[in-house]
């Protein structure tokens, strides 16, 4: 289990993709791992024959420990050949290669292939629709008198094969309902049981992603006594000085944000059973929405240090690494305090959940011009069309209370509205 | 509908576009007072008059960059080289300034370069090149290539109405011995293929000259029920009708009047190989002009060309495998 990061100290293995027998390359994947919160290949450290694997899935191993055997020596006898290719006569391992899957054609049924060239009479090779056309009717080749060139079967003998015969199953799509009818009503269909009972499609376990966000989410929602406090903030000047600086709102809030933090140290904290840690240190978790797959928070680490540019480079790099699957374990770890922005869709409030040990979470909706009342120098109402926004904090009430929480986000507003860049 | 040859039908395309636009101008050696070397343009100079019908010195890049100066100021210019082989002389300003302008600097460079291309009758080397492909490896420019009268005209009135640099190759050996029903007024031919004839054993590929070819070769094919595919536009490719007719016949004969290697049929049979290969019923087989110079001399010339009975032994062979 090779040392992916300084803080790891453990891995479990998630699934081999070499078997004892299989040829691999120094540096291609042999394994995946997981460790508390990254998915993550294993390169092979050397070229050679995977003998043994050491480790089964699911196990979980400290680092250091051995997961596979490679005979690396093997290499001159034998070249290096695809996993599912036949088993050369290297002793000791011909019983395992010969288990090894066969190759199987996306959409091919798992019964032996009709089409298979190997013991045909005919001796000529079969071209790609032919055997195609064989596949999806299920005709036995042997049968067809083939009229090309040395009796090679050509379409028009299997098609006129399948034609006189019909093929032992159905072509794909045959007996579906047409895409196209002229009117959907048809006399005595009986409502919706017409379409016969109704059956889900087959369900799949969850990925590992999915299972460990939902485990980290409920326990922290079994755990926190979870609060969330909202204010409204005008983004007016934020938006100048983002068009100024050519980046985004993210940064420019977060700064104001942290600054907040520092103010308020008591949100930037960790909450562990009954012990309470203040951070001075701002550690800001950043989550990075991954499509299906799920979400990840990398961290940007010392974020009290950097300016709003730099704030804008660190997280267009996490976001870009955490999309390409590249963030190691020290990208993920020691957040203080965590961000979370899905307002680019529109939405406008709701209620995050505090990744455990933090103490809060402060969630960034949609930026939308409203009506709002000013007053202005001489202390006249006006009507004013401006850019607000809603920020949702959700916080601990173990550890800190509302009057702390509305202060803080009093002050982050205050710095947003004020904001000079 | 009026009958006319494939020659009348280009000038008639470029005569209609001129008089409803007057941003259209032509430009070349000897097409004015003269009327162009094929006589394109006869006429056209005592109708638009010089600013419109401009004789230019011989000098390719100078027609071609002079074309891209007008286009970018707002002008649709019509350039004709004399031979499609003489285009070498302008390749720079076609390939590197008027593909690439819109690219880096958002200016459309709209102009149409009419290439009289192709062999067949003892013209030699410089004079009987099919240089279509040269422009297909250039992204910004669009090829096209009628076969057809009706579609000379279509296809040069499109060209001119495209935004993008066109290289249009008429084919010189079918400007006479084509003659088709061509419609009056003004219309615009599709960047797509057409189907010449309706087929169900093999698709036979081809574009301009090979065309005719392609339909007398595989007229009477013992009874083999055969399609002509005819492309018209070489760049963009019709990849839907190319990989439609192969999933119908799963037998392809592609072919070109071009030099074989990176012709035109090379980018149609690698596409075929990678999206239409469990339709295929038989190898894809082109048939082309071998990698030499056109001969001056006849008999040569007529080996080297692809020939209806090359074709047709062609398609034969491809049938019974």
């Amino acid at each position: 289990m090779p040392q992916m990061g300084v803080s790891v100290a453990e891995g479990t293995v998630v699934q081999w993709r070499k078997q004892p027998g299989d040829w691999v390359q120094a540096d291609e994947t042999i394994a995946e791992v997981s460790t508390d919160k990254i998915d993550t290949e294993i390169p092979s450290p050397a070229s050679g024959r995977v003998v043994e694997i050491l480790v089964q899935v699911g196990v979980t191993v400290d680092v250091g420990v051995a997961l596979a055997r490679i005979a690396t020596g093997a290499a001159a006898a034998t070249a290096p050949v695809p996993a599912a290719a036949p088993a050369p006569a290297t002793p000791g391992s011909s019983a395992k290669l010969a288990s090894a899957p066969r190759p199987a054609r996306p959409g091919a049924s798992s019964q032996p292939r009709a089409a298979e060239p190997a013991p045909r009479s005919h001796g000529a090779r079969l071209s790609p629709v032919v055997q195609r056309i064989a596949e999806e009717h299920g005709v036995d080749l042997d049968a067809i008198e083939g009229t090309g060139r040395d009796g090679r079967v050509r379409k028009q003998d299997i098609m006129a094969y399948v034609e006189a015969h019909g093929g032992a199953r159905p072509p794909a799509g045959a007996g579906e309902p047409v895409l196209h009818s002229e009117s959907p009503y048809r006399p005595g269909a009986g409502g919706s049981l017409a379409h016969g009972p109704y059956v889900p499609p087959e369900g799949r376990p969850l990925s590992r992603m999915r299972s460990l966000i939902g485990e980290h989410m409920h326990r922290s929602l079994q755990t926190a006594a979870t609060c969330t406090t909202w204010i409204e903030v005008d983004m007016s000047r934020i938006e100048i000085a983002r068009k100024q600086l050519a980046i985004t709102a993210l940064p420019l809030i977060s700064r104001c944000v942290i600054h907040a933090l520092v103010e308020f140290p008591h949100v930037n904290a960790w909450l562990q059973d009954d012990v309470h840690t203040i951070h001075e240190q701002v550690n800001l978790g950043i989550a990075v929405d991954l499509g299906d797959d799920g979400l990840i928070v990398p961290v940007v680490r010392g974020a009290q240090d950097l300016s709003p540019e730099g704030l804008s480079r660190r997280i267009r790099d996490l976001a870009r690494r955490a999309r390409a699957r590249q963030l190691s374990p020290d990208d993920v770890r020691d957040g203080t305090f965590t961000i979370t922005n899905p307002g680019q869709f529109g939405s406008l409030m709701a209620t995050p959940v505090i990744s455990l040990p933090q103490v809060a979470i402060l969630d960034i909706e949609a930026i939308v011009k409203r009506p709002v009342v000013v007053t202005d120098q001489f202390g006249e109402d006006a009507i004013a069309i401006r850019p607000m926004v809603i920020l949702g904090l959700s916080w601990d009430h173990r550890a800190i209370d509302g009057a702390l929480a509305a202060r803080f986000l009093a002050n982050v507003k205050k710095r947003a509205e004020s904001y000079e860049a | 509908m009026t009958e006319m040859t494939y020659l009348r039908a280009i000038s008639d395309g470029l005569r209609t576009e001129m008089r409803s636009d007057e941003r259209v101008l032509l430009m070349g050696e000897d097409i004015g007072v003269f009327g162009g070397a094929f006589k394109v343009t006869d006429g056209f100079f005592d109708e638009f008059g010089a600013s419109r019908v401009m004789d230019t010195p011989l000098a390719e890049s100078a027609i071609i960059g002079t074309a891209i100066g007008a286009a970018v100021v707002g002008m649709r210019p019509v350039c004709e080289m004399q031979f499609a082989d003489f285009v070498a002389c302008g390749f720079d300003q076609l390939v590197n300034t008027a593909a690439k302008m819109y690219y880096r600097q958002d200016l459309p460079v709209n102009i149409t370069v009419r290439l009289p291309s192709g062999g067949g009758f003892s013209g030699g080397p410089f004079h009987s090149q099919n240089p279509e492909s040269w422009f297909m490896h250039a992204p910004g420019v669009k090829v096209v290539a009628p076969s057809t009268a009706e579609d000379a005209k279509g296809l040069i009135i499109a060209s001119m109405r495209d935004p993008n640099p066109v290289v249009y190759m008429e084919h010189k050996h079918l400007y006479r011995r084509v003659k088709g029903e061509v419609p009056e007024g003004s219309y615009e031919t599709p960047f797509r293929a057409r189907v010449a004839r309706e087929g169900e054993d093999l698709v036979v590929i081809a574009y301009g000259a090979m065309v005719h070819t392609a339909l007398e070769a595989t007229a009477d094919l013992a009874g083999a029920s055969v399609m002509v595919l005819d492309l018209r536009s070489l760049k963009p490719l019709d990849e839907e009708a190319i990989l439609g007719a192969v999933r119908h016949c799963s037998k392809v004969v592609i072919v070109d009047e071009a030099n074989e290697t990176c012709a035109a049929g090379a980018q149609v049979a690698a596409l075929i190989a990678e999206h239409a290969f469990e339709d295929l019923d038989g190898p894809v087989v082109r048939v082309a002009t071998p990698d030499c110079p056109i001969p001056f001399s006849p008999p040569l010339e007529a080996a080297v060309l692809p020939s209806v009975d090359r074709v047709r032994e062609a398609c034969r062979q491809l049938i019974e495998y």
